[in-house]
């Protein structure tokens, strides 16, 4: 995997505006596959430093590599149509019905009708909106959220290599945005695009960023990871920006299973009360957690609660909810102990299978680094 | 429910029907029926020659209005599009009358007769172009720079967002020049006889300087009626050419 996109000192100054640089030598790399999440105030030069990209807006000075190529030295047709673009403000075209919107890119790459089908067909599920309902309306039919929503659907019709992406869940209610961004990035984990994606949300930046590019007044304030900016931040400026809460963010980074100690105090629900109570005082435990023979969590038991006939571990058991898959974010581990009286959570694989347990301190822990 | 639609039905034609029986029975009242039947090939040759006069002009309008409207909107035309405008707007606030007898008087100057068929095509045509000029122009303008935005940024070329983004988005636009046009046409065309250029209005003024209803009638009865089958014509031409994405919401009459 090698740099796929390189900014070399791109500056950009609007015609009339003075000597105000919009952009102001903005570097960075990309290495394929990366989401880099470009952040900063409004009027910072996102927008501009995006479209320079695609060359929608000339650059004053530096220079642009794509795979090794100076864009100024491509064809621009040929150079915007491998290059996945969904604007700020959406554009859709009221002439074309939402299916034809899609299918433009494919269309001019001259793609089989078949094809094309198939890929509308799938991106309208992407996005979350029936196909059979939704493919034949026109924009002005649609909300403001699903026409942007459609947007980014269009933008990722032709299989660009590199996407650019400015606000494009802006306008969407919190629910569908985090739909959209975990579809999002469980797609981006197959396909494995180089994406620039513009958002003023620090936290979607965080969400969505392998890197963050902080622009403050046009220029590149902290270039680096989530991890290391919030852990990090190079100044005053970044910490504020990154908010006081940073430590808690970092939350969000780190899955559970990350987290998590893989010794729980296991015992399989067909033993007998008897190995249960030894096991009780040997580990020193008010609970254990109970599985079946394979393996698979079926509750929980506590010292304190023995039902007096009980004879298995099986007639002991009371159901629990406090468990989470080992790919859930930290934060929602640690909402998850808060929720409930054990102090630990349980880490299950998709299967239900127990992998773990995750314990405040765990989380300390990994938070120290 | 079969009444109330029935009901419906009645409301909605009944002004068309009103308006037929009526041209219908002034036609048959001032003898205009009979006058057309005794001089049938005089007709046809009428109706051909009016057909040929909104018809030509027409379709040289719109093939030059959309042309020249869509031009002017291009980058390099900024300053040249202000004077042609400017120029436009003028020409249509010139009345049918006073183009017929501009086109009379001018078309010596360079060489041409002022009577006869041409100069009327001549001067229907400059007086149609105008408002096709003038509306396609600002359709094109008008659309969203979004949508131009995003279309150019994914590598349309321009002649592919000219061709399916931004006439097809200013479409409702321009057919309403061309609809605002053929009305005018419509209207003026009668006037064409008296520059020598044919047409029903040879009847129609024949049968005012005769103090003669029936043969008035003879001739003002078909123009009306081409006028609304010219109207028609358009509103179906419209809806097949308009996508419905763009159309603006007709109110329903029901
Ligand atoms: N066409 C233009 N001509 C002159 N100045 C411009 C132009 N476009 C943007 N600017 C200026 O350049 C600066 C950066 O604008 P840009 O649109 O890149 O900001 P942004 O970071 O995308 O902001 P937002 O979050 O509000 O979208 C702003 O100060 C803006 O006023
Ligand atoms: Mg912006």
């Amino acid at each position: 995997m090698g740099t796929m996109l390189s900014l070399q000192k791109v500056t950009k100054i609007y015609p009339g505006a003075g000597h105000i640089k919009a952009v102001d030598e903005l570097s960075f790399d990309l290495e394929e596959g990366e989401i880099c999440t470009l952040v900063g105030p409004s009027g910072c030069g996102k927008t501009t430093a995006m479209k320079m990209i695609n060359r929608l807006i000339s650059i004053t000075s530096g220079k642009i590599i794509i795979d090794g190529k100076d864009i100024s030295r491509l064809n621009t047709i040929e150079l915007r149509r491998s290059i996945g673009y969904v604007i700020q403000n959406i554009g859709l075209f009221p002439n074309m019905t939402i299916g034809e919107n899609i299918a433009i890119i494919p269309k001019l790459l001259k793609w089989d009708r078949a094809k094309i089908d198939e890929k509308v067909q799938r991106l309208l599920e992407i996005v979350n909106l029936d196909p059979d309902e939704y493919k034949d309306r026109y924009p002005k039919e649609l909300s403001g959220g699903q026409q942007q929503r459609i947007g980014v659907a269009r933008g990722m019709a032709g299989d660009p290599p590199i996407m650019l992406m400015d606000e494009p869940f802006g306008a969407i209610d919190p629910i569908n945005r985090e739909h959209l961004q975990n579809e999002f990035l469980k797609i981006q984990e197959k396909v494995k695009k180089t994406i620039v994606f513009v958002t003023h949300d620090i936290d979607e930046a965080i969400k969505m960023g392998d890197k963050i590019c902080l622009l403050r007044d046009g220029h590149l304030v902290q270039f680096a990871s989530p991890e290391e900016m919030l852990t990090h931040p190079k100044n005053d400026f970044v910490a504020d920006f990154a908010g006081g809460d940073r430590t808690l963010k970092r939350l969000n980074l780190f899955t559970v299973k990350r987290a998590m100690k893989d010794n729980p105090p296991i015992i399989n629900q067909d033993e007998t009360i008897e190995t249960a109570r030894n096991l009780f005082s040997e580990i020193n435990t008010r609970y254990l957690i109970a599985v079946n023979s394979e393996g698979r969590l079926t509750g929980m038991i506590d010292k304190q609660d023995i039902p007096g006939k009980a004879l298995l571990v099986k007639d002991a058991v009371a159901p629990t909810n406090a468990w989470l898959t080992s790919q859930s974010s930290l934060k929602d581990g640690l909402s998850e102990i808060f929720s409930h009286d054990y102090g630990f959570l349980i880490v299950v694989d998709d299967a239900k299978k127990v992998l773990g347990w995750l314990h405040t301190e765990d989380i300390k822990e990994t938070l120290k680094g | 429910m079969i009444l109330r639609i029935l009901f419906q039905l009645v409301k909605r034609l009944a002004p068309i029907f009103l308006t037929i029986f009526f041209i219908v029975w002034l036609y048959t009242y001032y003898g205009a029926w009979d006058y057309t039947i005794k001089n049938l090939s005089e007709f046809f040759r009428l109706i051909l020659e009016h057909f040929i006069l909104v018809i030509i002009s027409m379709f040289c309008a719109v093939i030059v209005g959309v042309t020249l409207g869509t031009i002017m909107t291009r980058k390099s035309m900024e300053k040249a599009s202000s004077v042609i405008m400017a120029v436009v707007n003028v020409w249509q606030s010139v009345p049918s009358l006073g183009v017929l007898a501009l086109a009379y008087g001018f078309l010596p100057f360079i060489g041409l007769s002022g009577i006869g068929m041409v100069p009327a095509l001549i001067a229907l045509f400059f007086h149609a172009v105008a408002p096709i000029v003038r509306n396609t122009y600002a359709g094109i303008e008008s659309v969203s720079k979004d949508v131009i935005e995003a279309a150019t940024g994914m590598g349309m070329t321009k002649k592919q967002i000219l061709f399916q983004i931004e006439l097809p988005n200013a479409m409702p636009v321009i057919a309403g020049g061309i609809r605002t046009s053929t009305a005018i046409i419509v209207g003026t065309a009668p006037l064409a006889f008296l520059i020598g250029g044919g047409g029903l209005g040879f009847w129609i003024f024949t049968g005012i300087a005769l103090v003669d209803m029936g043969i008035m009638m003879a001739g003002a009865v078909p123009v009306a009626l081409i006028a609304m089958l010219f109207d028609y014509c358009l509103g179906v031409f419209e809806k097949f050419l308009v996508s419905r994405g763009v159309r603006t919401d007709e109110i329903e009459l029901a």
